[in-house]
């Protein structure tokens, strides 16, 4: 991590920023406040901060058209912030090109993790292309295998194909339509059905226990997240 | 809200009256004159009124009148009115019926206000009032040590979860209020909401007590997924508050083609036959353990979620503890079967 990187905070209700800004400056982050959409665009473009979270309740105006303003001008991780019951508008701000969500009220452990692992995927810290492992599950994408604990795994192939899809993308919230557009296809976006059904064999396969999953958590309403991330608190 | 029990229970019983006082009129009209027999053909249309609802009223008055002309209103059998007298007592039947309805509904919305605000009072203040005295202590000058600060921040963690749950629980009753056109259908598979539902207490000191047992025919369940999540909350709350140390929880789900069942047990004593049988009302709590911490909402949203999805919750005592069941009619098959990977 590069020294005293800048978080830009969007966000209208003085507690919760304050809060935020207090928990990673803490954790060595430079932060910046804004309480609205204007103000959030001035400090945008005057300070170039390195991460922004993103309050999607803001007084003057859609969240949305900021993220893809945003965008269109820089690389930046963009973490939205949002009430439950908007799942539609979370999955709607990740098409518009959001990083990650956190729904309130969320925990600032979490949102420090999710902050970690859209930074490393900013900076191309992926994992190596061939091999990918993740606890005791590895991925051997050459050699088209998965093993658990040094086990091969029998997959099917749609299994294996989610699988690395998922692996190739850890710790990031997949909205369901992504996953079914990426591995089953274009035309299959609203092929729920399937998605469930492979999700629960897939379970059976690689988790220890298919009621507590530990690696492939559900994201309600919104998709799926492969879980990867030591520093994810559990 | 109370209706889901039998629904048309109050039609039989005016119905029912409205027979007797037919049969009534018939034998001893003579004897009685028209008014009172009029009089007592109002007897139904009040005993519907007091219910608060108006088609029930517009429906029972109509056949009260119609009766009443037909058995009593000369020429007898027959719908035409020679005095126009008659018509007006007609008109009066309707408007007394529409009065006292309208009246009761009044009385109905402020009783359950009063109940509402009681229950989200309590509900409320208890977690507050935990979480505020526990950081004026930590707020305290002298020291507390690491131990018993820990201890102070788990209980105010625990209350922060339990208003959250709350807030939850009200706006997804707000949400089942409006009917079913907010029911948000989807492929659901019960494993999966019961692994969220489990997210939600995994800090919770007994949850690993909770066992859960999926019988593999288990198919996808065409249903509100996010609702059926908050049901599994719900109870797993409930079960893991009336658990004492030591005793287990088990979840289990059945299936065969027409029906999902789940069962929720839990080790404990038995309820009170009385109890059990108002569990499920509205801000309803088993009151010697009010400290528990109440639920007085959440298990009517279960019953309210059962209903949306067109099933049933009863709560029983059985070997050993007590058991919640949820049957949950299978209205939408699933062409995937899991368990088959294909």
């Amino acid at each position: 991590m590069k020294v005293q990187e800048l978080v830009l905070i969007i966000e209208d209700d003085e507690a919760i920023a304050r809060m935020l800004s207090l928990s990673l400056r803490q954790q060595g982050y430079k932060t910046l406040m804004a309480t609205d959409m204007q103000s959030a665009h001035r400090a945008f473009r005057a300070n170039r901060p390195d991460l922004i979270l993103l309050d999607l309740g803001l007084p003057d105006g859609d969240g949305k058209t900021m993220i893809r303003t945003i965008r269109t001008q820089a690389a930046v991780p963009i973490i939205v912030i949002s009430a439950r019951h908007e799942e539609k508008e979370v999955i709607a701000s990740l098409d518009a090109g959001a990083d990650d969500y956190v729904f309130k009220p969320f925990s600032l452990d979490e949102l420090a993790a999710r902050m970690r692992s859209a930074q490393r995927r900013f900076q191309g810290l992926s994992p190596s292309v061939n091999i990918i492992s993740c606890g005791d599950i590895i991925l051997d994408i050459a050699e088209r295998s998965a093993r658990k604990s040094g086990e091969y795994l029998k997959l099917t192939p749609t299994e294996y194909n989610l699988l690395k899809y998922f692996m190739l993308h850890l710790n990031q919230v997949l909205p369901y339509a992504r996953i079914l557009k990426e591995v089953w296809g274009v035309g299959y976006q609203n092929e729920m059905q399937y998605l469930r059904t492979y999700i629960n064999s897939l379970r059976k396969k690689i988790e220890t226990d298919a009621a507590r999953p530990g690696y492939i958590r559900t994201e309600m309403g919104v998709g799926y997240r492969f879980i990867c991330d030591t520093t994810t608190p559990e | 809200m109370t209706t889901f029990v039998f629904p048309y229970r109050h039609y039989v019983v005016a119905l029912v009256l409205l027979f007797v006082i037919s049969v009534t009129s018939a034998l001893f009209g003579a004897v009685m004159g028209l008014t009172n027999i009029a009089l007592l053909y109002l007897l139904p249309v009040l005993v519907i009124a007091l219910r608060g609802d108006m088609k029930a009223t517009t429906i029972v008055t109509a056949i009260t009148v119609v009766v009443f002309d037909l058995l009593n209103v000369p020429p007898l059998f027959s719908f035409s009115v020679h005095d126009l007298v008659h018509a007006w007592s007609f008109i009066l039947f309707f408007l007394v019926g529409y009065t006292i309805t309208y009246q009761a509904k009044r009385i109905q919305a402020n009783a359950i206000k009063e109940m509402f605000l009681d229950t989200l009072s309590h509900d409320l203040k208890t977690p507050l009032s935990s979480l505020l005295g526990n950081v004026s202590l930590l707020l305290k000058d002298h020291p507390v040590d690491s131990q018993t600060r820990r201890a102070l921040l788990l209980q105010i963690n625990d209350s922060g979860q339990r208003i959250n749950r709350l807030a939850s629980n009200l706006l997804d009753s707000a949400r089942l209020k409006d009917g079913n056109g907010v029911l948000r259908p989807e492929w659901c598979d019960f494993e999966d909401i019961i692994g969220v539902a489990l997210q939600e207490f995994r800090y919770h000191p007994n949850q690993h007590r909770i066992e859960v047992v999926i019988d593999p025919d288990t198919a996808l369940f065409w249903g509100d997924c996010a609702l059926l999540v908050r049901l599994m909350v719900n109870l797993m709350d409930n079960a893991l508050k009336y658990t004492e140390e030591g005793k287990r929880i088990r979840i289990t789900v059945a299936t065969d083609r027409k029906t999902i069942t789940l069962l929720f047990f839990n080790e404990s004593s038995p309820i009170k036959k009385s109890d059990l049988k108002n569990l499920f009302e509205r801000f309803y709590r088993i009151d010697d353990r009010a400290d528990v911490g109440g639920s007085g909402i959440g298990l009517s949203i279960c019953r309210d979620i059962a209903a949306v999805h067109g099933g049933t919750i009863d709560a029983r005592n059985c070997t050993g503890g007590v058991c919640f069941e949820i049957r949950l009619p299978i209205r939408k098959a699933s062409d995937h079967p899991i368990g088959e990977a294909l």
